[in-house]
């Protein structure tokens, strides 16, 4: 039997159990029959291990299901970072990482053989040139290292330290990683440096921030690298409603983000029906970069036409858009905000006055439906709905109507 | 320059840190296992202990040297002396600060001067990401004007005072467009990504001893004067916020229809919860833990989600729900809407 390690080799290996402890959190051993229950076993240790702050349990029965939970906003640093710091090194690795900064911190350029008898004389450490030519090679690689050639052979020396060269840009710039680490892309690489330049997030703060999405940040990357180089790409795609797994060409085009409901999506051009469409990123399971996409510039041109006609990420697949009409009562001498919220959330739309009390809000999209939760947070206020498409109206009235059982409302009760 | 970057790697790994900070430490006095263990404790993982201390004592890592002591417990030095110093940045690491430049709000940390010196010298590095690559398609309209010299001259009086724990002087128009005029001591930030606006969270002291957590939108601050008073004891803005929790949590029965049970996970996943599965149904009960100052917005977000998502208590948030349902019921029944 193996031995128990806290590190882990592959990050895609933890990413769905992550997922399942943190965003459902009611999943006991017993869900977990597709693969060994000893696997389970060990990455529900591991994740205990990594965020034992934030992991719980709950026995209900037989059944006990562990679970991560944070509120967000109390956050300083995205505590799941720590996936991202929890790769497993050799012992060579560590000693090497440690010793060759020491040689190097005194400062100088070394060649391999010289930082070789070095590390014999000063550690005791005797080591084949070819793996120190390798370490420092993927050091130089990183940035730490810098390497030039010198007669017959390189030299290898540290690269300048950021707050040495550039000392007017501090602390300035040390709040701003604090700052970005929380509420920029790949925020785990600012703490990162945080963890290098030894800081604290001591004064901010992140409001409804989805902390999940750190988990998608290797999918995300060879994404942004597409879209930059203009390239097509294959996307392996599972299914979060069937678990059906489909591979699907598109040129990308956008990464499109709820700041609402904590979902992120790859807008894309697909080769299949020749259409713009979107895929959530956490359903998204590897990516394979093709060649260039000579039309890019034209898909690019075609989404941002359609973008002031799309309310969420769906392009619709009709060959007409869907007008909206929703009449929002008001009262306009303490209920101002109601109209602010109109404004500030109606996107595209458009907000005209009726009658002291009664405001109308028309929008055209390509997909009514996907504004029918939106619509839905003004339950009590509306006077009138209707849409081009009799589906969706009928939908939003059908579930006015659920609400009222679900509610136990019979006429004249309440 | 092109690069291709790696994200999971073992330089990032927490054991470095952990190990850098023992030697660190190491370095400056010889440690016992139990000081090396409480270092680990406080820098690593619940169980990192069991493999980075063995391999440090056991000379798999060799980075240590037991030191003769006479008495007591062993005691180990580092056998390295540079361990405080910071490593360069890798490629990764300056690809994203570059990246920040291209951000609306990395003005509000650095001056002019300081923005040009980072251009420059980051010139030769690619930034991560761009910004434009990304589109928030519901954030509010009315986001912070983050450009707007007044905003940046603020941000920054607010983050000098915070880090001094100067009082300011602050005219503010409020919610309801009224002018309020106090000294406060500035404690903390917080960004709403929905929003895209600042808060500032900030003791006001009234009396000298009576004290009161405000939250300020940044972006309605008129007018900031610093004033020479700097605060004698560290107020814990957090305390306040623990007295701002609901006693009781919302919870909500979740009927798994149209995805309902993945788009609420996901949705509350910023709050802290606890889901139970209803058996033999196809129903789940979560607990939500929110704070009494954002029971409107949860009650919106909640609505949104319409029949799938039936609120069970606390009594005062089903009442709310219950009068929405019925002021809506009134107005259908007006209309003379009919499913038929």
């Amino acid at each position: 039997m193996s031995e128990f390690k806290e590190l882990i080799q592959r990050f895609e290996k933890i990413r769905a159990y992550v997922w399942d402890f943190y965003v459902y959190g009611f999943k006991s051993r017993n869900d977990y029959q597709e693969k060994s229950l000893r696997t389970y076993d060990n990455e529900r240790r591991r994740l205990e291990s990594w965020f034992s702050d934030y992991t719980h349990s709950e026995q209900n029965g037989h059944k006990k299901s562990v679970f991560i939970t944070m509120a967000s906003s109390k956050m300083a640093v995205n505590p799941l970072f720590q996936i991202w710091k929890s790769k497993t090194f050799t012992a060579k690795d560590i000693t090497l990482h440690f010793f060759l900064l020491e040689l190097f911190f005194h400062g100088g350029s070394y060649g391999v053989e010289a930082l070789t008898d070095q590390l014999q004389v000063k550690f005791g450490i005797l080591e084949d040139p070819q793996t120190i030519r390798r370490k420092l090679s993927a050091y130089e690689r990183e940035g730490i290292l810098n390497k030039r050639r010198e007669g017959r052979q390189y030299l290898f020396s540290l690269n300048k330290d950021f707050q040495e060269q550039y000392p007017e840009l501090f602390p300035s710039l040390f709040e701003a990683v604090c700052f970005f680490q929380g509420n920029a892309p790949f925020g785990f690489v600012g703490s990162t440096i945080m963890d290098w330049w030894n800081l604290n997030n001591l004064h901010f703060r992140f409001r409804n921030d989805y902390l999940i999405h750190t988990l998608e940040d290797e999918i995300l990357l060879p994404l942004l690298q597409a879209i930059k180089e203009q390239r097509s790409l294959n996307l392996t795609i599972k299914s979060s409603k069937s678990g059906r797994i489909r591979t699907v060409t598109a040129t990308p085009l956008k990464i499109l983000i709820s700041a609402q409901t904590g979902r992120r999506y790859l807008c894309g051009h697909q080769k299949s029906n020749n259409r713009l469409a979107s895929f959530r990123l956490d359903n998204i399971q590897d990516v394979k970069l093709l060649d260039a996409d000579s039309a890019f510039a034209e898909y690019q041109k075609d989404f941002s036409s359609h973008a002031p006609f799309v309310w969420g990420v769906s392009f619709g697949e009709k060959r007409h858009t869907e007008s909206v009409c929703l009449h929002i009562c008001v009262n306009e001498e303490s209920e101002s905000y109601i109209l602010d919220r109109l404004e500030r959330e109606g996107r595209h739309g458009t907000l005209k006055r009726l009658k002291p009390g009664l405001y109308e809000y028309t929008y055209s999209c390509w997909d009514a439906a996907e504004m029918l939760p939106w619509i839905k947070s003004f339950t009590g206020r509306i006077a009138s709905f209707s849409c081009s498409n009799p589906e969706v109206e009928k939908r939003l009235f059908q579930d006015l109507h659920l609400m009222e059982q679900l509610y136990g409302y019979n006429e004249g009760d309440f | 320059m092109k690069q291709d970057f790696r994200l999971f790697s073992e330089l990032y790994t927490c054991y470095y840190q952990v190990v850098k900070q023992i030697l660190n430490h190491a370095e400056k006095e010889s440690l016992t296992v139990r000081q090396m263990t409480e270092i680990v404790n406080t820098y690593g993982h619940k169980e990192s202990a069991l493999s980075i201390i063995p391999n440090l004592l056991n000379g798999t890592w060799p980075l240590l040297e037991q030191v003769s002591t006479p008495e007591g417990p062993a005691k180990y030095t580092s056998r390295i002396s540079c361990c405080n110093k910071p490593l360069p940045l890798t490629y990764l690491q300056k690809s994203w600060l570059k990246a920040l430049l291209l951000d609306s709000r990395i003005c509000l940390f650095l001056n002019d001067e300081q923005l040009s010196v980072l251009e420059k010298a980051l010139e030769q590095t690619e930034p991560l990401f761009y910004p434009s690559d990304f589109y928030y398609f519901d954030q509010y309209k009315d986001h912070d004007p983050f450009a707007s010299v007044q905003y940046r001259a603020h941000f920054q009086k607010i983050l000098a005072a915070i880090q001094q724990k100067r009082l300011l002087s602050i005219s503010y128009l409020s919610g309801q467009k009224r002018i309020l005029t106090g000294i406060w001591l500035p404690c903390r930030l917080e960004y709403g990504q929905k929003e895209g606006k600042f808060r500032l969270y900030c003791i006001r002291i009234r009396n000298n001893h009576d004290l009161q957590m405000d939250v300020l939108n940044l972006g309605r601050i008129l007018k900031i004067e610093e004033t020479d008073q700097i605060a004698k004891e560290d107020l814990s803005i957090d305390s306040f916020l623990d007295k701002s929790l609901s006693l009781n949590p919302l919870v909500l029965e979740i009927t798994d229809q149209r995805n309902a049970l993945e788009r609420a996970m996901l949705h509350f996943s910023c709050y802290e919860k606890k889901i139970e599965r209803l058996e033999e149904s196809d129903k789940y009960l979560c607990s939500i833990y929110y704070d009494k100052r954002w029971e409107t917005e949860l009650l919106i977000q909640v609505l949104s989600f319409g029949p799938v998502v039936k609120v069970i208590g606390p009594e005062s948030f089903l009442k709310q729900i219950v009068d929405r349902v019925k002021k809506q019921s009134v107005l259908l029944r007006e209309t003379h809407y009919s499913l038929e």
